[in-house]
């Protein structure tokens, strides 16, 4: 689904070159579910925004659902991400003037589609998030849970291969996480690659595969590993 | 097009999209009436006289001290300047088209003893030919002939001319619907001692000194008569390319032959004509200005609001790229935003725009505001909309997807 080769990215200034990330090496499957975890400033949203196509990396390949992403331009990467991606964001990002309806609207827009078929895929997507009988509230009448369940409908709306999760739970309380996150889990039993970056251990356990990066660097951890590591962070009670 | 989701976001945040569809609507009917004032006043302007203007010019002097002997000095004024190699007719003149003073009479009427007539025309006359030295264009009848011509000396009685050549302004006015009206009479007046003028001519058109807007500018008539004043205004026409040389080469000649005058002006048609329409070329530069200062604030309010939108909107603006909007999707997301805004202001500019013309006609005598000024103001705010919100629809399509993922 998504292979990045000895990939780099350096970020420029007059003064200061920084490699935000150097012989990355990773290679996800259609169907996993990929926790990526790692401190801050290791290079996650980096990875993030080049798997995603919001940036470019500086050297390496990278191939997407088969297709090498070097040399497309502006166009052909919006159309990919369009196509092939499904965002969903810390802050949920929903556009506060829009009602769920057009928010969820926004990226069958991009695509083309006709009125039906985009009313069919949000009347679908919103019923998938449990929010189908909200679709003319807008974003700031609904908790931060109902925001993300719209995010996700939106990022789902398209039906696309692979689901970019960035801090997905991060602004929500525990109980709206465990929703979320079980939402996802549903999303990825249905055959959705998920790529999803936490700082959350027990997130990151309840993925298939975690992916650690450090000073933009990436290292697989065994499933046991990923387990132990988890059950360091949580309290005694907890386990 | 994305304009149902545009138009439902628009009225949630209603202020400042009214308030620049506000001054896109203003602008509209200002610069409509403003633009067709401009045209009508230079239209007026651009009116021709029925002369030859190009070759025409006037010399005027008043006497230091009194002429014994008037008609005269006239005989040889005109044959010193008829003796001018280049010239091809001189008449002395009461009054010029465009030279703002003017001989009147109103009260013109068909009917003997009619009182109540509100007909005025503007009165030429000379004892020698305007057709020739004005280079009218005689459309019916004929000149004067040389019997025709009466003397009239202001110190004495007044003369009354028995015959008339008119404009064909003034036959329609007097006489609507004539086919011809050479041999028909007229009354200067409507006092009962008021003898009838016979029109032996009519002429295509000859403005009056002051040159009203409108139709009146044209009511004139030409009476034949040899008016012995002191003050002397002569017509010269030159022939084609002479004029200049012919004028200096007049007050010359006629200083030389008498040194008991001052020359009060000489000049062509473009200075009586720059004189005559100073008012209105002002008010049409003044207009030009403001028309120019309303487009400029209108413009400089669309790329204020649109870059405030633009900065406002940056994190949304990388969420929609995000989502897979192209940069010419983000292009056209904020053309269409304020294309809405210009077409509502344009709307509302239009009814402006005719509401302002009808106080305009009342209360400044200006024709109704033709269709096409509406059509051509619409086009002008729609392009200037267009324009000035290029430039922040342009930053935003620049913005970086990679924005939406930045937590501030």
């Amino acid at each position: 689904m998504l292979k990045m080769q000895n990939l780099s990215k350096v970020y420029r200034t007059h003064m200061i070159e920084t490699q935000a990330l150097r012989g990355f090496d990773i290679h996800v499957r259609e169907g996993e579910f990929v926790a990526v975890t790692g401190p801050s400033g290791s290079g996650k949203t980096t990875f993030l925004n080049i798997a995603g196509l919001l940036e470019e990396f500086s050297s390496g390949e990278y191939l997407i659902d088969g297709v090498n992403v070097a040399g497309l331009d502006d166009n052909a990467r919006s159309r990919l991400r369009n196509e092939k991606i499904g965002f969903i964001f810390q802050g949920f990002n929903l556009i506060p003037d829009l009602n769920l309806f057009d928010n969820v609207d926004v990226p069958l827009r991009y695509r083309g589609f006709d009125s039906a078929e985009r009313r069919r895929r949000i009347e679908q997507s919103l019923t998938q998030v449990g929010l189908a009988s909200r679709q003319r509230h807008y974003p700031a009448e609904l908790s931060g849970g109902q925001q993300q369940r719209v995010a996700i409908a939106r990022a789902l709306a398209g039906s696309p291969k692979l689901l970019l999760a960035d801090e997905p739970t991060g602004n929500l309380d525990s109980n709206m996480a465990r929703g979320v996150m079980e939402l996802l889990e549903e999303i990825n039993a249905a055959g959705t690659t998920i790529l999803m970056v936490t700082h959350d251990p027990e997130l990151a356990a309840r993925a298939q595969r975690n992916v650690h990066i450090i000073d933009g660097q990436v290292s697989d951890l065994e499933h046991e590993t990923r387990r132990a590591l988890a059950s360091l962070s949580t309290t005694p009670e907890a386990v | 097009m994305e304009v149902r989701p545009i138009l439902s976001a628009m009225l949630r945040n209603k202020t400042a999209p009214l308030l620049i569809a506000a001054q896109v609507a203003l602008t509209l009917a200002i610069i409509c009436n403003a633009l067709y004032i401009i045209r009508d006043r230079l239209s007026t302007a651009a009116r021709p006289t029925g002369a030859d203007e190009t070759n025409l010019f006037e010399i005027r002097f008043y006497p230091h001290r009194p002429i014994a002997d008037i008609r005269g000095m006239q005989i040889r004024d005109l044959e010193a300047l008829r003796a001018i190699p280049g010239v091809r007719s001189v008449a002395w003149v009461n009054q010029i088209p465009l030279g703002q003073s003017s001989w009147n009479i109103g009260g013109l009427t068909t009917e003997p003893g009619k009182r109540d007539s509100n007909i005025q025309a503007t009165y030429y006359f000379s004892g020698g030919s305007l057709i020739d030295t004005f280079g009218l264009r005689l459309i019916e009848g004929r000149d004067f002939q040389s019997s025709e011509v009466v003397e009239s000396d202001p110190r004495k009685e007044r003369a009354e001319p028995q015959v008339m050549i008119i404009t064909r302004a003034l036959a329609e006015l007097l006489f609507p619907g004539a086919a011809s009206v050479v041999g028909k009479s007229f009354y200067l007046g409507g006092s009962d001692d008021a003898k009838p003028v016979r029109i032996v001519g009519v002429v295509e058109r000859l403005q009056s000194p002051s040159a009203p807007a409108g139709a009146r500018a044209e009511l004139s008539m030409i009476a034949p008569i040899t008016y012995l004043d002191g003050y002397t205004r002569y017509a010269v026409r030159a022939e084609p390319g002479q004029r200049e040389r012919v004028m200096a080469e007049a007050e010359k000649a006629l200083l030389a032959l008498s040194n008991d005058r001052v020359l009060l002006g000489k000049g062509g048609f473009d200075e009586l004509r720059a004189r005559r329409y100073s008012g209105e070329r002002i008010m049409a530069g003044l207009l030009i200005a403001v028309t120019g200062f309303l487009l400029l604030i209108t413009a400089s309010g669309i790329v204020g609001i649109a870059s405030l939108w633009v900065n406002q909107r940056r994190k949304q603006i990388g969420v929609r790229r995000a989502l897979g909007g192209r940069r010419v999707d983000i292009l056209r997301y904020f053309v269409t935003e304020n294309a809405i805004i210009t077409t509502a202001g344009v709307l509302v500019g239009l009814s402006l725009a005719l509401a302002l013309n009808h106080v305009l006609v009342g209360a400044i005598e200006l024709p109704r505001l033709p269709l096409i000024y509406l059509g051509l103001g619409a086009l002008v705010m729609w392009l200037l909309g267009l324009l000035a919100v290029s430039g922040p629809a342009w930053r935003a399509a620049q913005v970086s997807p990679a924005i939406a993922t930045r937590s501030v």
